[in-house]
């Protein structure tokens, strides 16, 4: 590895004041991973500030900007849906069934220090997401993993559609009363609702059991909504369902043992086309549990392709922030993960981490 | 003769390699059984039904057939099944919810709905969770199918459903220091449940009389006084039965509307049929209890109490009332009638067309004719005799048991 | 099994190691070691297999940095019959080709293969054996899953969170064998923890340490245990000597005997004294110590005839546990778990103590010993020259499926890609005995091996073939 920056020389953790590459600079990889899952050898990404400038193979590097030449993999950074890691565990109000106008942006906590796990995992970017118990916490966050910056803050509509929703004694207690509820919010047309019933905003939509799953399904499709639904390990055997209503899915973290029906559902969604990320749920579970979901897919079949595009671009769409991150590619941010080997493989490690253009983890 | 004969070999051999995910798809049946009952007082003896797409397509004597049996059934309809999500399938927030419905609580995965249809119930309604005094609006659908509620439910809002007696204040206490939910605010006694009941038909009554501008719950508990679809109370009870009864005169009395009652679970009402005459009420029996009382309440059963009922004239179906032992299931309801000295051709209406008729689908189901749906129990004896079970099952003539495979 | 072939199955490294072997292992009193009672007596197990296949390997790994290209195997009776470019092919026989051919994963730390109520078990004692609760055919799905995977065979262990958890048991995953079949080695290891959470919160230092003690001195009965059985014999031997010398001395000398006597009793009479009869200390011969399997099992332990396997986290107890069991001299220790084992990785070197890791990803339910376990433990415990072995954790039967995936985790945290095949291989059926049977790709050995499409632990290399103890148990189209 080249480095004409001897001051990043050593390992800088996150909590550290981030260290600046250089205003322009260009990484060449042996394997660039484009996020319509080509990959270009010897490609070639340039860095002007915090965003990328150009990516190709025959790109030139303006005279006097850095070149770091990468013996490995370099893609974009892996994207964490459905994260309490940074929320300081105030990502719910347990004393308010909806929170109309809430926004999870609002308890992340830049630098905290759960965050540095993530980066050490090639993980550049979390969707802050509420836990399970409310109808509507209101809105998730995409935050990065270093820095303070946040991408949206008003990404997804929350909707909690499962039986952790319904709490025996606080309003709604019944499937019944829960859709009545959200049906009235949605007509209201304010706020969030307003937006998320105009099509402007995308839903989060929370459904645990098959039975949740298809509920959900037939209230997006009654309403018109667009977004994804999380938490359904056996969503996938209604991937036809699914794909008919234009959804997404947040697959819940899949850890090692994780059962081979629930690996097989998500298989049928990427059979059927339907676009999929996975949550990851740090702190509670190990950063590496990220990888180790789309490993345990790419063992039963998952192309590696299309298991990156589930931990890059589709989770940046699923959250409505693609504009921003999730691609190499010209105009999004600089945020570049440097690999020994495929990131789907488990036996890859991770080199460096850039975010915004600005060395976050490991050395280059 | 010989063609006949010809034909029913060539069908036998064309049979014979026919693999089971073949018949699965297959919709298309001719079934030859000794005795057919088509419905109540209609007996063919030696002859055939044909069921083609989902239909049936000949009723008739004689005729060949793909599959023998002793005897046929049109499908059996339960009107009060709870395959439902518990405490998720009700409401509580508020104890009176006309316009919510179950239909939205529903799993179709679950695997009780496959176990209803392997005992021959291929038509059953589904009533809220008896939490509520009103608790909503329910469905009939059918136990197979696809794996999706709208695709198999025969009448949406079939009827608005409700329960007195002891279990709509159950778990409700009064305010101790400040309230910290809601069920301090509902009624704690069957009083209070009775009260409930009334104040809500009279709001809504009156507000119509009025003018006043009225509510989704509102409208949903006057289609009922205006008799779109019938009102069940569960009440087990020899008191709750009353209160029921009682309330629907109170209501005609008020000129408010004719209520189309049906008593579920009426374990008691073999007490005091009069009251259910005079109001021109249906009984739905709860499973006969193994040792004569049964219920919330402990009301008690005598096993005579279908044969009483029906002798009353009262029209009267039988139930599982959600309980899955085997020992529970609906034929073996009508065989407990009939020890009870329920008439055969009784117990078959109580298990199929009268139920059908109190949910308003006794168009398309509950007798076996020509045009209705292809719902059929195969039977290797005599229907609801303790030696014989339901060894066929065809559901919109798809053949969900095979009395072939049994042995 | 009868005690016969109990012996033909130990390693010959295990007797070697036992110095004693002549007087304790092989003249112990019947009944000193648990029966065996599993395997039939005619020899290899495997050999009633009767499928037999050829396979067309691009690649043989034989054993890590070992590696053949362009070879044919022949599997037949249960056992790799043969192995290299010109194997014949007998006529008929089902062949089969694939890129890669390696041995058959071993998860040294499972779950698999027990009923919960065993694994759990805190009541269990030295000489509890595993091998009596195993149920061969239960699971049988996630077996399956587990063989499809590339695990083909599991150390399990009864009262894994107990301080001593028994004897534990090397099984094959296969749920289509038989019980005699599946059961590699039935005494494979004896198990203990320190210092764990067991239900409630986690211990205080002082129960910690109490533990440690509690190990050395478990091992000290075991040890005099088997020195009173050997002086027993010792003393045996040499009664039984003298008592045959002095018969023949008697015999020989009977009339010069009988002459002194009758002086003496004449001699007595004179003197008007009671004579006394000549004594021999012949007469006294030794006592036979009374049989006591948990004391005997021990005795095996602390003699290095079964490893030691001690699952403990802490760096403190850790310490204290190398250091109560250094007089130890034929221990054969094995550290799991070890969370903290960085800090006495110079003393695991040089004591050669080798570390089950479990590379966990376990985060907020982590119990307090586990805090702080993270995936590059193997890695900078291999690079301090520790040996490493991989295991699931022994408490989560699925787990063991995934360990080719946390193997791959833990690469991807810094373990050389070669160390972790070693230890999924190799390496566990050396550290558990088994080497004889599994771990290799060699003429003579059990055909429990992977025929795979490229590198093992590449996360696009898949599992084609399977075999266990000969039989074809995954394809591509199962």
């Amino acid at each position: 590895m080249l480095i004409l920056s001897l001051a990043l020389a050593s390992l800088a953790p996150a909590s550290k004041p981030l260290a600046p590459v250089s205003e322009v600079f260009a990484i060449r990889a042996e394997q660039l991973h484009l996020a319509d899952g080509t990959v270009l050898e010897n490609g070639l990404v340039l860095v002007d500030g915090d965003t990328i400038a150009a990516v190709g193979s025959g790109v030139s590097v303006p005279a006097g900007a850095a070149l770091v030449e990468h013996a490995g993999h370099l893609t974009t950074g892996l994207i964490a849906l459905g994260e309490h890691a940074g929320g300081s565990g105030e990502l719910r109000d347990s004393t308010r069934t909806v929170l109309a106008g809430g926004r999870l942006a609002h308890a992340f906590a830049p630098g905290h220090s759960q965050l540095e796990a993530l980066l050490a995992e090639g993980i550049t970017s979390l969707v802050l997401a509420p836990s399970a118990g409310s109808l509507s916490a209101g809105c998730t966050a995409v935050v990065k993993s270093a820095g303070d910056t946040v991408v949206s803050e008003r990404a997804q509509l929350h909707i909690g559609l499962s039986s952790a929703s319904l709490l025996s004694n606080r309003r709604p207690t019944s499937y019944s009363g829960a859709l009545r509820d959200l049906e009235a919010l949605l007509s209201s047309a304010h706020g969030d609702f307003g937006a998320a019933a105009r099509g402007e905003l995308p839903v989060l939509i929370e459904a645990r059991s098959r039975h949740e799953v298809q509920r959900a399904v037939a209230f997006v499709a009654e309403h018109k909504l667009r977004g994804a639904i999380s938490g359904a390990p056996l969503a996938g055997e209604l991937a036809a369902d699914i794909a008919a209503a234009g959804l997404s899915v947040i697959s819940d973290p899949r850890s090692p043992g994780a059962s081979q029906r629930s690996i097989d559902a998500l298989l049928s969604l990427a059979e059927a086309g339907v676009p999929f990320g996975f949550k990851l749920a740090s702190p509670a579970r190990h950063a590496n549990t990220l990888r180790m979901g789309v490993a345990l897919c790419v063992r039963r079949g998952l192309s590696p392709a299309t298991a990156l595009r589930s931990l890059t671009v589709d989770a940046a769409r699923i959250a409505g922030v693609d504009e921003r991150i999730g691609a190499l590619a010209t105009g999004r941010d600089a945020d570049l993960v440097l690999w020994s080997g495929h990131p789907t493989d488990l036996t890859s490690s991770v080199k460096a981490v850039l975010i915004d253009g600005q060395l976050v983890y490991g050395e280059l | 003769m010989i063609p006949t004969l010809l034909l029913t070999l060539a069908t036998a051999a064309n049979l014979a390699p026919v693999t089971g995910t073949q018949d699965d798809e297959r919709t298309r049946w001719s079934i030859h059984a000794e005795k057919i009952y088509a419905a109540p007082g209609e007996l063919i003896e030696n002859g055939s039904v044909r069921v083609d797409a989902g239909k049936i397509t000949r009723l008739g004597s004689g005729g060949g057939g793909d599959i023998s049996v002793y005897a046929i059934t049109a499908g059996l309809v339960d009107a009060s099944v709870r395959i439902h999500e518990d405490r998720l399938s009700v409401e509580e927030s508020s104890e009176i919810q006309p316009a919510l419905r179950v239909a939205d609580t529903l799993d179709p995965f679950s695997h009780l709905w496959q176990r209803q249809l392997r005992s021959g119930v291929t038509t059953v309604m589904v009533s809220p969770l008896d939490r509520n005094v009103v608790g909503g609006l329910s469905v009939v659908l059918k136990t197979g199918g696809p794996e999706n509620i709208a695709a198999r439910t025969v009448a949406v809002d079939a009827a608005l459903c409700g329960a007195i007696g002891s279990s709509p204040s159950r778990g409700n206490h009064a305010v101790y220091g400040l309230p910290t939910d809601f069920f301090s605010r509902r009624p704690t006694t069957r009083m209070g449940v009775e009260w409930e009941w009334r104040r809500a038909f009279y709001d809504a009554a009156l507000a119509q009389r009025h003018g006043a501008e009225l509510d989704e719950d509102a409208r949903g508990l006057l289609q009922v006084l205006a008799g779109v679809r019938p009102l069940f109370i569960q009440a087990w009870a020899t008191q709750d039965i009353r209160t029921a009864a009682f309330f629907v005169e109170e209501m005609a009395r008020e000129d408010f509307g004719q209520i189309r009652l049906i008593v579920d679970a009426a374990a008691e009402a073999w007490k005091e049929p009069a009251f259910l005459v005079r109001t021109g009420a249906g009984v739905v029996l709860p499973p006969f209890p193994h040792n004569g009382r049964s219920g919330p309440d402990r009301a008690f059963t005598a096993w005579s109490s279908a044969a009483q009922l029906h002798a009353a004239g009262i029209p009267l179906a039988l139930s599982s009332h959600g309980a899955q032992s085997p020992a529970d299931r609906l034929d073996r309801q009508a065989g407990y009638a009939m020890r009870g000295g329920l008439p055969f051709d009784a117990a078959l209406a109580a298990v199929t067309l009268t139920p059908a008729r109190m949910l308003g689908v006794d168009e398309s189901v509950g007798s076996i004719a020509v045009g209705k749906d292809a719902d059929l129990v195969l039977w290797n004896g005599e229907p609801f005799a303790a030696t014989s079970r339901a060894v066929g099952v065809l559901l919109e003539g798809r053949l969900i048991v095979d009395p072939r495979e049994e042995n | 099994m009868s005690r016969r072939s109990t012996f033909n199955r130990v390693a010959p490294n295990r007797v070697a190691l036992a110095a004693l072997a002549a007087l304790s292992i092989i003249a112990a009193p019947a009944g000193a070691e648990p029966a065996t009672r599993t395997a039939p007596d005619d020899g290899d197990p495997a050999a009633e297999s009767s499928e037999q296949y050829l396979i067309n390997a691009g690649r043989v790994i034989v054993r890590p940095g070992e590696v053949l290209e362009n070879v044919r195997i022949l599997v037949r009776g249960g056992s790799i019959a043969a192995l290299g470019r010109d194997v014949e092919a007998p006529e008929g026989i089902e062949e089969i080709s694939g890129a890669v051919v390696c041995a058959g994963f071993i998860d040294p730390w499972s779950a698999l293969g027990v009923d919960a109520g065993s694994l759990r078990d805190q009541r269990t004692e030295p000489a509890t054996r595993t091998a009596d609760a195993i149920d061969v055919h239960g699971q049988r799905h996630l077996r399956r899953e587990a063989l499809r995977a590339g695990v083909v065979a599991a150390r399990v262990q009864a009262g894994g969170l107990a301080r001593v958890g028994g004897v534990g048991a090397v099984v094959r995953l296969n749920p289509d064998l038989s019980a005699a079949e599946a059961l590699v080695l039935p005494d494979a290891v004896l198990a203990m923890s320190v210092g764990l959470s067991r239900g409630g919160g986690a211990m205080d230092v002082f129960d910690r340490q109490g533990e440690v003690d509690r190990v050395r001195g478990a091992l000290d009965s075991g040890l005099a245990y088997r020195q009173n059985e050997v002086e027993y014999r010792y003393d045996l031997e040499e009664w039984e000597k003298a008592m045959a010398e002095k018969e023949a001395d008697l015999e020989k000398d009977f009339k010069k005997a009988k002459k002194d006597r009758d002086k003496g009793l004449a001699k007595a009479e004179e003197d008007d004294k009671e004579f006394k009869e000549k004594k021999y200390k012949e007469d006294k011969k030794p006592r036979k110590p009374s049989f006591d399997s948990n004391k005997a099992a021990l005795a095996r332990a602390a003699h290095g005839e079964l490893p030691l396997v001690v699952q403990v986290h802490r760096a403190a107890e850790l310490r204290e546990l190398l250091k109560a069991t250094a007089g130890v001299d034929r221990l054969r220790l094995v550290l799991a778990g070890a969370t903290e084992a960085e800090s006495v990785a110079e003393t695991l070197v040089e004591r050669r103590v080798s570390v089950l890791v479990a590379p966990s990803l376990a985060r907020s339910d982590a119990r307090d010993e586990w805090a702080g376990a993270d995936l590059g433990l193997a890695g900078r415990l291999e690079q301090a020259g520790v040996e490493v072995l991989l295991g699931s954790g022994g408490e989560t039967p699925d787990l063991t499926r995934d360990l080719p995936l946390l193997a791959a985790s833990a690469v991807g945290h810094g373990l050389e890609r070669e160390a972790a095949f070693e230890a999924l291989t190799i390496g566990a059926a050396r550290s558990l005995d088994v080497a004889d049977q599994l771990g290799t790709v060699e003429v003579g050995k059990s055909a429990d091996i992977l025929v795979l499409d490229g590198a093992p632990l590449l996360g696009t290399t898949s599992v084609q073939y399977v075999f266990s103890a000969g039989r074809l148990v995954v394809t591509p189209q199962n």
